[in-house]
């Protein structure tokens, strides 16, 4: 019996082309997206402690979504990518 | 991120062009618990997190170009038993009987469309899934669809893939949001989607099939398979097939698609992030006032995405409920501005944690009489955005539907490919 399989094919996605990795965050740029789904803030501004305290001379910055459930905004990330060396977010619950 | 979450997030940078992105995972939940333990959690995880912050990506496998195929040739000696198992072990289905998509079936759908079959609709999320009027079709005769439905089905994929709808937050959540259907227009009747009695439940209509194609869609277009892709805690019964029509002929006032604009011979398609209908029972309030009294009570849930989202809870009163209401003059308009303004929860109704997690965070203007002890919470930020619709027949009952919050509704003409509306004496 020949079926039509009901999956879809997904879009290709568009090359992504990374930053290179750092060796060290000393002195660097950290970014953390804050997907705002509680304890969220917790965790971020805990790393963040934790990498100055590791890393001399780490500077974060802190962007944070409107909601847990729709993307950050292109401005969010253009202004991550502006802003940042490395960038940290949480991803669901 | 969290373990269970772990499946989705790497389909999903893969699906956006990343697919080495690094994670550190860590055992569920965080949200939910005392600060001190989420703490803890992140803290055994810090040294992976620096680790992969600092270390070259490992490298992309090149996977073969090789497009699964379309057509699968299935070795069945027991077309229900054994096809059944077959569509189960490939996810294709939702546990029920499926109708097997043959060439004929699905050419047949695909007529019915009045498109080519690689005639492009959408695409769907999480997978961005590619929607073709065959894949529709496919989806569509398994869900035991009729060739007429597919005008409906194609408005409906149209909808879901608009940005403002969300579809992306509602395929992936943990809450039991499922996109329900709402049909306007004379198309209702003609393609046998039911406005009157028993509308959310099993009878000779058409509701049923097209709601489930829907979710067919859902999942085999969109891959929001479930526990990997579709997180939803519990779901609800809607994830099976949710569809409707308002009944426009016991409604004292204009229709959705009206107030949205459309014109009275166009046929609609409207879909919403919809929870699962909680009924309101009121047998016994004979004024406006009594039935709007009862609504404002029933929906003013604390656990609900309307009291911290900038969504779109809707109102579906039973005709005589509306009618009762009508009677002393009021506009659909006049019940809306009504529920924003009365139906409030004391923000005493919350826990501290929401309160301060969560309520003041998303929406700091709604809460921003935080410290007030009378503080009072609406479910909307304007009446504008309360839906009210008619449906069912005989008897007291009217529904209410939260929906998902994070998602607007979407209304679609239902149109043929030359962009005039479909009509019933196109289907005769």
């Amino acid at each position: 019996m020949k079926l039509c399989s009901p999956e879809a094919q997904a879009l290709p996605p568009s090359n992504f082309k990374t930053a290179p990795r750092p060796e060290t965050l000393a002195g660097l740029r950290v970014g953390f997206l804050d997907n705002t789904k509680p304890p969220a803030d917790k965790v971020m501004a805990h790393l963040d402690q934790r990498l100055r305290e590791r890393f001399p001379g780490a500077q974060s910055f802190y962007v944070s979504k409107t909601a847990a459930s729709v993307p950050a905004t292109a401005e969010m990330m253009q202004s991550l990518k502006l802003n940042c060396d490395v960038v940290i977010t949480g991803f669901g619950d | 991120m969290t373990a269970p979450f772990t499946a989705l997030a790497r389909n999903q940078s893969k699906v956006f062009g990343l697919p080495n992105m690094q994670a550190a995972i860590m055992p569920h939940p965080l949200g939910g618990l005392p600060v001190p333990q989420v703490i803890a959690k992140v803290d055994a995880v810090f040294d992976e997190i620096v680790a992969k912050l600092t270390r070259p990506l490992p490298k992309v496998p090149v996977e073969a170009k090789l497009a699964k195929s379309l057509w699968v040739e299935v070795d069945v000696k027991d077309e229900w038993d054994d096809l059944q198992k077959f569509f189960m072990e490939r996810g294709w289905g939702d546990g029920m009987l499926a109708m097997p998509p043959t060439e004929a079936r699905v050419a047949a759908m695909v007529g019915g469309s009045g498109f080519p079959p690689n005639h492009v609709v959408a695409t769907l999320a999480p997978k961005m899934g590619v929607a073709t009027i065959e894949l529709i079709a496919a989806n569509a005769v398994m869900a035991g669809c009729k060739p007429m439905h597919m005008p409906l089905l194609i408005a409906a994929v149209q909808a879901m893939a608009e940005e403002q709808f969300n579809l992306y937050g509602i395929q992936g959540t943990t809450h039991p949001v499922s996109p329900l259907m709402i049909v306007n227009g004379p198309l209702a009747a003609t393609l046998g989607i039911h406005s009157g009695s028993g509308l959310f439940g099993p009878g000779p209509w058409s509701n049923g099939v097209v709601g489930r194609a829907i979710r067919f869609i859902l999942l085999n277009i969109g891959g929001a398979k479930p526990v990997e892709m579709d997180k939803a805690t519990m779901g609800h019964p809607g994830k099976y097939t949710y569809c409707m029509a308002e009944n426009e002929p016991a409604s004292p006032w204009p229709s959705l698609a009206a107030d949205r604009g459309f014109d009275p011979g166009v046929s609609t398609v409207t879909m919403t992030g919809s929870e699962a209908p909680h009924n309101i029972n009121d047998h016994d309030s004979t004024c406006a006032g009594g039935v709007l009294l009862m609504c404002f009570h029933t929906i003013t849930e604390t656990g609900q995405n309307n009291v911290n989202h900038p969504g779109e809870p809707m109102l579906i009163l039973g005709p005589e409920h509306a009618a009762t209401i009508a009677k002393e003059g009021y506009t659909k308009d006049d019940v809306k501005r009504a529920i924003y303004e009365e139906a409030r929860i004391p923000l005493t109704y919350f826990s501290e944690e929401q309160i301060e997690r969560r309520l003041t965070r998303y929406l700091p203007k709604r809460f921003k009489d935080r410290h007030r002890s009378d503080a009072m919470v609406p479910l909307a930020q304007r009446w504008e955005d309360v839906m009210v619709l008619v449906a069912g027949g005989t008897g007291k009952h009217s529904m209410y539907v939260p929906t998902f919050g994070s998602t607007r509704s979407v209304t679609r003409a239902v149109l043929k490919p030359d962009g005039t509306p479909w009509k019933p004496e196109d289907f005769k």
